[in-house]
């Protein structure tokens, strides 16, 4: 906002009013939809001026409407500064969060979890078949080990080992 | 060095906050997020937390953290989940299918945004043909959920089409295994006890106008045959007896009203709102006028600006608390749908504040000659001579070939609240929708200028309203009853 100079916001004779916006912190963008929001008060135009700045010429679509213009343009471009920075750092994770939220399917609480079908006894035999091919599983694989020098196999706890709680500092 | 910068720069976007939106209301901050979470921040704390400079020992960091605006603490699943829950109408079609079972109406409402025809006028009825076809086409909506809502003109001046609609849509629904539900919006003038039984009994949800007291109702709903509101006051006591004493066989639902706020309502908010209590209704939809349509041609007679409408709106939020403090059940509407979306991260299905809106993904209006618009106020629209919002024909056009519609795909991106300046940098952009009908109709173009947009202007002060009254733990207790379900 320091680069917005004062002496250049003037009243001409056709009522209009002129602001000098510098381009050399903030972009051609973040001046467009700073006036655009003031676009209820005023027609605005804007024009090159120089190689690294813009005019802004407002023309109010009454008196009363111009009377706080400059003010709240200056707040919008604030405004707008601010949220161009939050926006262009918060790109990749937004595009992340909306693209797993469109994926995201809701696991539906344990006492709505569909019926197997089995008998306790039952569950629990199937769960001693599987835990005895697993550990089948990891013998046979044990004696025949894999080249992994980044480690892209493994899970994150064998990696790091589990969660203790504690903070890393 | 490279690696030095890219460092450097990771170090500068962790400083920031996380994508947020906010306004500035008094002193305060309000910041919400794409999930719908929201927070209240003074100036120094804002200034804070967009420098990125909260201290974890600050009493807020927790609060903020849990939910989503501190970048380096966001729990992506519960986010993800709050998004999608918000958002669950982008995974159905259109649930909500309008048919205009005829244009005429004994009534002549000064602001008939359906510019309803003279009684006379039967070639403006809904053949059986034309309805069979279009609740063909609604059930070609992959929406699990369908709603036939039967409208006008005064839809029962077509009884024997709508009589014969409603046992199609119903076996339809048996075959198809779709939850079907039906409603029927009546002024009331041609009920009869025999029509009563066959709705009751087909579970026809019933909803009527209703504008205030009988002067005011009288005034703004002109009926041919004298006063309209006694007919109005007399079902409605009826159908409340029904539902409070139901019967086995079958659901008798709450009948509902709506109010549309002319200019002569203006002043008279207290004795509207007691009208409702005094009728039993428990909710209220205080809807204002829009210039589309009859309405329009009237607006210098009846309109109103949206500064107008928004000192009514808050003064009848007031006296409904107020009522609700001393034991009255009665909600507003509109402020429930809202607050459904803030409080409760869910969609209340209002499809006017959807993104995008519900034109066509959400609803579809069929009109008396089988004609297809995107929404009800598309095809008034129509109806006054520009077909722009119409989007097909039940006899020459299938489900898919409306809902893939040039003007279908027109009104999505027009109403993408992402693609709007001015929308995508609001704080109540997630709760908030635009219409590309409303904009067109009174600024010439779909996107509209939200800025110079009183549509805008009326749901920013509702949403200002609603957050400023939630930071009261007393009316926020309150406001939260009405859509704890």
């Amino acid at each position: 906002m320091r680069r917005i100079k004062e002496r250049n916001l003037k009243k001409q004779g056709n009522r209009t009013i002129g602001i000098k916006v510098s381009l050399k912190d903030r972009s051609l963008d973040v001046v467009r939809y700073a006036a655009y929001a003031v676009s209820d008060a005023a027609y605005v135009f804007i024009k090159p001026a120089g190689k690294s700045a813009v005019a802004l010429e407002f023309a109010p679509k009454n008196s009363a409407a111009a009377k706080n213009l400059p003010r709240r343009f200056k707040e919008e471009l604030n405004d707008e500064q601010k949220r161009a920075a939050i926006f262009d750092s918060n790109r990749d994770l937004r595009e992340f969060m909306i693209l797993k939220a469109l994926a995201y399917e809701e696991i539906p609480p344990a006492g709505q979890q569909e019926d197997s079908g089995l008998t306790p006894e039952q569950e629990r035999e199937l769960d001693a078949l599987i835990a005895q091919v697993e550990s089948e599983i990891k013998k046979e694989s044990s004696g025949n080990k894999v080249k992994d020098p980044l480690g892209i196999t493994r899970t994150w706890e064998e990696k790091y080992g589990a969660k203790t709680g504690h903070k890393k500092k | 060095m490279a690696q030095k910068q890219a460092t450097k720069k990771n170090k500068k976007s962790q400083s920031l906050l996380p994508q947020a939106l906010w306004q500035k209301i008094g002193a305060n901050y309000l910041l919400t997020n794409d999930s719908g979470h929201y927070a209240w921040l003074k100036e120094k704390d804002f200034a804070l937390v967009t420098a990125g400079k909260m201290a974890e020992k600050d009493p807020l960091f927790a609060e903020l953290a849990a939910k989503g605006f501190i970048r380096n603490r966001l729990d992506f699943n519960d986010l993800a989940a709050k998004w999608k829950k918000k958002n669950a109408y982008l995974y159905y079609g259109p649930g909500l299918h309008i048919l205009v079972m005829t244009l005429r109406c004994g009534n002549k409402c000064l602001y008939c945004q359906s510019a309803a025809a003279g009684l006379g006028a039967k070639h403006t009825d809904m053949p059986l043909a034309v309805a069979r076809k279009s609740v063909d086409l609604a059930f070609n909506s992959p929406n699990p959920g369908i709603t036939i809502e039967f409208q006008g003109g005064e839809p029962l001046l077509n009884w024997e089409v709508l009589k014969s609609t409603v046992v199609y849509a119903r076996k339809k629904a048996r075959i198809s295994g779709k939850d079907l539900k039906l409603a029927l919006v009546s002024n009331f003038s041609l009920m009869t006890a025999e029509k009563a039984e066959f709705l009751l009994k087909h579970e026809v949800s019933l909803c009527t106008s209703l504008d205030g007291p009988k002067a005011l109702h009288d005034e703004n709903r002109v009926s041919s045959a004298g006063s309209s509101y006694e007919d109005t006051v007399k079902w409605i006591k009826f159908f409340q007896a029904r539902h409070d004493t139901q019967v086995p066989e079958y659901r008798v639902f709450k009948p509902s009203a709506l109010l549309t706020v002319s200019r002569y309502s203006l002043s008279s908010h207290k004795e509207i709102i007691d009208e409702y209590v005094g009728m039993g209704l428990e909710d209220i939809f205080i809807r204002p006028l829009a210039p589309i349509g009859y309405a329009r041609r009237l607006w210098g007679k009846i309109g109103y600006d949206a500064k107008d409408f928004s000192i009514f709106y808050l003064k009848s939020l007031d006296y409904i608390l107020k009522l609700n403090q001393r034991g009255v059940v009665i909600r507003e509407k509109m402020a429930s749908m809202m607050l459904d979306k803030i409080v409760n991260f869910r969609d209340p299905g209002y499809l006017d504040a959807r993104c995008p809106c519900g034109a066509a993904i959400g609803q579809l209006a069929y009109n008396y000659n089988g004609d297809i618009y995107t929404c009800d106020e598309g095809r008034m629209v129509g109806w006054e001579g520009n077909d722009l919002f119409r989007i097909g024909n039940v006899f020459t056009d299938s489900y898919k070939k409306v809902i893939t519609s040039a003007t279908t795909k027109v009104c999505v991106v027009s109403s993408n609240l992402e693609a709007q300046p001015v929308c995508a940098r609001c704080a109540y952009k997630p709760y908030c929708g635009v219409c590309p009908v409303y904009n067109y109709e009174t600024q010439g173009t779909l996107w509209g200028n939200m800025p110079a947009n009183d549509r805008c202007g009326l749901f920013k002060g509702i949403f200002k309203a609603l957050f400023t009254l939630l930071k009261n733990p007393e009316k926020a207790a309150i406001l939260k009853k009405w859509v704890a379900k």
